[in-house]
């Protein structure tokens, strides 16, 4: 693409005429350009097109019959225009990066951005820039997230269902992992990202997950240890969730899931005043003699308190709420983390939003109490690992209404951002139930294809020039398409992501000087050159170091 | 080897009229001369042409008869012809270089007419300026001058329709972006 600068405005973007001889159709939105103004370079975003002629005359006059009329008339009389976003400027001079406070020159120069101008905005890849994909049309050119600016504010990544949430999470993940800049706790409601997942891709079939390609970095937790064998998956650690730390504002929080009224709530709060810690389950041990007793002892309505106890039968049926659990979920998480692993979660057949929501719920405020506990004596000098933790949660408009996110730890989080070191990546597809408070708080967002109004909307809402940005949302491809945009960027940026193939595996598994982090494991798969993701029962599938398998083979 | 087609009679600064040689040679409409006048090489192009009676004063007589039974039977009455074309001034060299706007001084009478050479035709051609002139030619007839010489220029040039293409945008822009004008002159240029 190469044209000049005809006209525009700061705020409303600015109009490029194509060249004579360009091609308009290969100018896609969201390709990433470079406008040559006199003293700065403006690095944009073409965000729409149209035609438009010198004298609107031309449109009505039968050209086609005449080629050569055509020919001359086309690019002169009749143009071809771009509107392009500028989005960061350079001073040439000296090379400092601005934000846009002009605009270029007339008759200013426009090209397509070459390597060189991808690497001075977004960095060369190294252990905090990541390499998350390239941008349209420039396949061998990396971008760069800055995972330093990542981790510092919460993220999100959205996208319609079947556009690579997952994949981009995965890649999201893998770099964070790689990066040791942060821990990540993935709560994995669909079991995909602790082992291996499901890719759609024919050729490929399973995506590896965190574990087979971080080893002992990574640690597979488990609600439902069963489902976890099933898949062959050896979970570190079964987690079981004491009927005592389950609050009222955990049963607040996924009240439609289990068709509480607001009556119910209030009830809820009275029995915990009354009965304490173990309020759930001496409420659920209550026959009714009891729960009449109660009733006149606390002025409750006896009626309200049977229908409630009905409602919250439900919880019993969860196999992981047990009274006495063997050992404390949060605790062998904290440990996890404080050694430098990251968790991740299975749901296995948990997977109702009732399961996910109260254990998610559950574990991230005792997590987050520690993490606040731990950065106040940080600050206060006594303690030096206060690693940030990077908090996974999928589904998050159940999580994020706008009804539950004052209420809920992770709307706190949202909110806070990195004061206590804590914070999320939510993965969702309906961001406009997202409460709009916390997705302006977001600090990058990985948008892949969206289509409806509102979401769109909602998505762009606390980012720079949003209007411009909605035509090139609006036109990502289905897959492997998204824009970036944000905190960890410069500038918003449409992407093709990465593929997540050996080719990603080998570069993710690899230390920075160019050997393999599990060397020997690696080596084992390579001297045999068995083919990726095809190993056979006896055969030690990659990833496991020898620690796992110890514990695997003996139980020690 | 300069061809001497003229010689002028009449002089204005934007053009100039050239009696022919012979009453029946005349360059083509839309060709490209040569007037030297001193150290200036001025180029034109023929914007119209006129045969008349020597004295200006009298008319010829129609004969009915063919040009060749003519010749035969009445030589004399050729003898008392004259042929004046006139051609507008698009540009002159000095010192070997090409300057596409009038020159300094408006060409004196009695001047030499000869033909450019093609190498000067491609050079003068370049300059899309010329286009304006024959455009707005004194003798109203600017689309269909204009079309003539760039019918004339195009052949002179390695690839004529893209030479056609590139005239007709600088034309494009002359004409206000009138792409129905545009459209009657390149319909009169159309080279096969």
């Amino acid at each position: 693409m190469r044209g000049t600068i005809l006209r525009g405005s700061l705020s409303g973007g600015l109009e490029v005429r194509l060249d004579i001889g360009e091609n308009i159709e290969e100018v896609k939105v969201g390709t990433f350009c470079v406008v040559e103004g006199r003293t700065h370079d403006f690095f944009s975003m073409v965000v729409d097109e149209d035609i438009e002629a010198a004298n609107p005359k031309a449109f009505y006059e039968t050209l086609s019959d005449n080629s050569l009329l055509n020919e001359v008339v086309r690019g002169t009389g009749i143009i071809d225009k771009v509107k392009i976003q500028p989005m960061i400027a350079i001073r040439r001079e000296d090379g400092r990066v601005q934000p846009v406070k002009s605009i270029p020159s007339y008759l200013s120069r426009v090209r397509e951005a070459r390597e060189e101008d991808v690497f001075k905005i977004f960095g060369r890849p190294d252990r905090t820039h990541f390499h998350v994909g390239s941008p349209l049309d420039m396949d061998h050119i990396p971008v760069c997230i800055d995972l330093k600016k990542f981790i510092e504010r919460s993220n999100g990544i959205f996208g319609k269902s079947g556009t690579g949430k997952t994949f981009y999470t995965r890649i999201m993940l893998c770099g964070m992992i790689k990066s040791g800049l942060c821990n990540v706790l993935v709560f994995d409601m669909h079991s995909e990202y602790g082992w291996e997942g499901e890719d759609e891709d024919e050729t490929r079939k399973k995506a590896k997950g965190l574990k087979q390609l971080f080893g002992s970095k990574v640690a597979i937790f488990t609600l439902d240890p069963e489902s976890s064998r099933n898949r062959g998956v050896h979970p570190d650690f079964v987690v079981e969730i004491p009927y005592r730390s389950i609050e009222a504002e955990d049963i607040v929080m996924v009240r439609e899931e289990l068709n509480l009224n607001p009556t119910a709530l209030e009830v809820i709060y009275v029995l915990q005043k009354h009965l304490g810690q173990d309020w759930l389950i001496t409420f659920l041990n209550m026959d009714a003699f009891a729960i009449e007793e109660f009733a006149e002892r606390t002025g409750a309505h006896a009626g309200a308190l049977q229908a409630l106890q009905r409602k919250l039968f439900k919880l019993q049926k969860l196999p992981f709420i047990k009274e006495n659990p063997a050992d404390d979920a949060v605790e062998r998480i904290m440990q996890y983390l404080d050694s430098g692993m990251n968790v991740v979660l299975e749901f296995g057949h948990q997977r109702s939003m009732l399961a996910y929501m109260l254990v998610a719920n559950i574990l991230t405020r005792r997590i987050h109490e520690l993490y606040v506990k731990r950065s106040e004596r940080a600050l206060g000098g006594m303690q030096g690992n206060n690693t940030p933790l990077v908090i996974v949660i999928e589904e998050a408009h159940k999580f994020l209404s706008p009804e539950l996110s004052r209420q809920t730890i992770f709307g706190m989080i949202a909110r806070e951002m990195r004061k206590y070191n804590v914070t999320l990546l939510v993965v969702d597809q309906r961001p406009s139930g997202i409460d709009p408070e916390v997705l302006s708080q977001l600090g990058t967002k990985i948008v892949a294809l969206l289509t409806e109004e509102k979401d769109i909307e909602s998505v762009l809402c606390g980012v720079n020039n949003a209007r411009m940005l909605r035509n090139v949302l609006a036109s990502l491809d289905t897959k492997q398409q998204a824009i970036i945009m944000g905190h960890a960027v410069p500038m918003p940026v449409v992407i093709k992501t990465r593929t997540y193939d050996e080719t990603f595996y080998k570069e993710i598994t690899r230390d920075e000087d160019g050997a393999f982090s599990r060397g020997p494991m690696a080596g084992h798969k390579q001297a045999f050159g068995s083919p990726a993701g095809n190993y056979g029962v006896d055969e030690l599938p990659p990833g496991k170091e020898f620690e796992d398998l110890m514990k695997e083979l003996y139980g020690i | 080897m300069h061809t001497l087609i003229g010689e002028i009679i009449e002089s204005r600064t934007a053009e100039f009229v050239a009696e022919a040689v012979r009453y029946d040679q005349v360059p083509a409409y839309g060709s490209f001369v040569r007037v030297m006048d001193g150290e200036l090489r001025v180029y034109g192009i023929v914007s119209g042409a006129y045969t008349g009676s020597l004295d200006g004063m009298s008319k010829a007589k129609a004969f009915f008869k063919s040009i060749d039974e003519l010749k035969m039977e009445q030589p004399q009455i050729f003898e008392l012809l004259r042929t004046e074309f006139s051609c507008v001034v698009v540009g002159y060299a000095q010192d070997g270089r090409y300057h596409p706007y009038y020159p300094p001084i408006h060409l004196s009478l009695h001047l030499p007419v000869e033909k450019a050479d093609d190498d000067e035709i491609l050079t003068i051609s370049q300059h899309l300026g010329f286009l304006e002139k024959t455009l707005n030619s004194p003798a109203g007839n600017g689309e269909e001058l204009t079309a003539a010489a760039i019918r004339m220029a195009a052949r002179f040039h390695p690839d004529p329709r893209e030479y056609i293409v590139r005239a007709g945008r600088e034309l494009l822009k002359m004409l206000n972006y009138d792409t129905q004008r545009l459209k009657s002159i390149l319909e009169r240029v159309d080279i096969a």
